[in-house]
């Protein structure tokens, strides 16, 4: 009986794991060597846990700056606007 | 009074006491305690056979740390799945059909995951948030798409739960239904829709077995994530 060329423990609990997982048994990820991660991508990249854990929080912190920004500016308007009613 | 296909998913009360505490603890009621003594009677031995077999399967792939949560996963174990299989019984009430309770025990089980993955190894927490070898235009798609799917879990735990055993318990009562009213009619229908309930209620015992064990499956490979 043919068997899978995928080897077992495969993470189930997330699709984007799985297909990484499929992707380096089957392909193979051409992972790059720590010496040609350089400048930004030293920190900020896909392949290292530390380079995958800055990325999340540079998301995180964007997003939140973003809201934060946002909620703001409806404040300022919201005020703006009662101001002028009031003259 | 016309009663409605749904009136089985009523939480029970009698004389405004509600009755959904008693079903909770009948299960436990139902098990008897190990004894003091060597052997035990075939009863127990099975028990402790099972506990510990399936106990020692689902722990297999964790790391040490996850070997804490031996207990709560048993005991959840046991708990839906008795739940679930005297639920098929006629008249009977299915404490899991309530998304209310599938919800109470999914949230806090899933929350504790991630706490302590954070907790403990944060990096390896929040890394698990990008798959490995994702091309970088993709990277704040994949975080967010991947987010989203980690705060969906805890719904998909309790509402997979739900509807499983809603669904399956309305199905039987139809179909009963539908067997009982064409008997006087047609009786050679009403034979082959009898068949049928036997065979319904057959993979409706398979159901409550499968989803109380993959409840208990998913939580432990969500551990596994993050212990």
């Amino acid at each position: 009986m043919p068997t899978s060329p995928v080897k077992t423990r495969i993470p189930l609990t997330s699709f984007g794991h799985l297909i990484t997982e499929v992707k380096k048994q089957l392909f193979g990820i051409e992972t790059p060597a720590s010496v040609e991660l350089t400048g930004l991508r030293k920190y900020f990249n896909s392949y290292t846990l530390q380079g995958r854990r800055n990325c999340v929080l540079v998301t995180y912190g964007v997003f939140a700056v973003t809201a934060a920004a946002y909620f703001l500016h409806r404040q300022n308007k919201t005020e703006n606007q009662r101001s002028n009613a009031a003259a | 009074m016309m009663l409605s296909f749904f009136d089985q998913f009523l939480s029970p009360s009698f004389l405004g006491v509600p009755l959904i505490a008693l079903a909770l603890s009948l299960p436990w009621v139902l098990f008897p305690k190990p004894s003091a003594q060597w052997l035990n009677n075939r009863l127990l031995t099975l028990q402790g056979w099972f506990i510990n077999r399936f106990t020692q399967q689902l722990l297999l792939p964790l790391n040490l740390g996850g070997h804490k949560w031996a207990a709560l996963f048993a005991s959840l174990m046991l708990f839906l799945l008795t739940l679930n299989m005297l639920g098929l019984m006629p008249y009977t009430f299915t404490p899991t059909t309530q998304l209310s309770l599938n919800m109470g025990l999914a949230v806090p089980l899933w929350l504790a995951t991630v706490i302590i993955g954070m907790r403990n190894q944060p990096t390896v927490a929040l890394g698990h948030l990008l798959p490995e070898g994702t091309p970088t235009l993709l990277i704040p798609v994949l975080i967010f798409i991947e987010t989203i799917s980690l705060f969906i879990r805890p719904l998909a735990l309790g509402v997979r739960l739900t509807a499983n055993l809603t669904a399956g318990h309305l199905l039987i009562q139809l179909i009963a239904t539908a067997a009982f009213v064409l008997a006087p009619i047609m009786p050679t229908v009403a034979i082959l829709t009898a068949v049928l309930l036997f065979l319904l209620t057959l993979l409706e015992i398979a159901v409550a077995m499968i989803q109380a064990y993959v409840f208990v499956l998913l939580l432990s490979l969500y551990l596994q994530e993050n212990v």
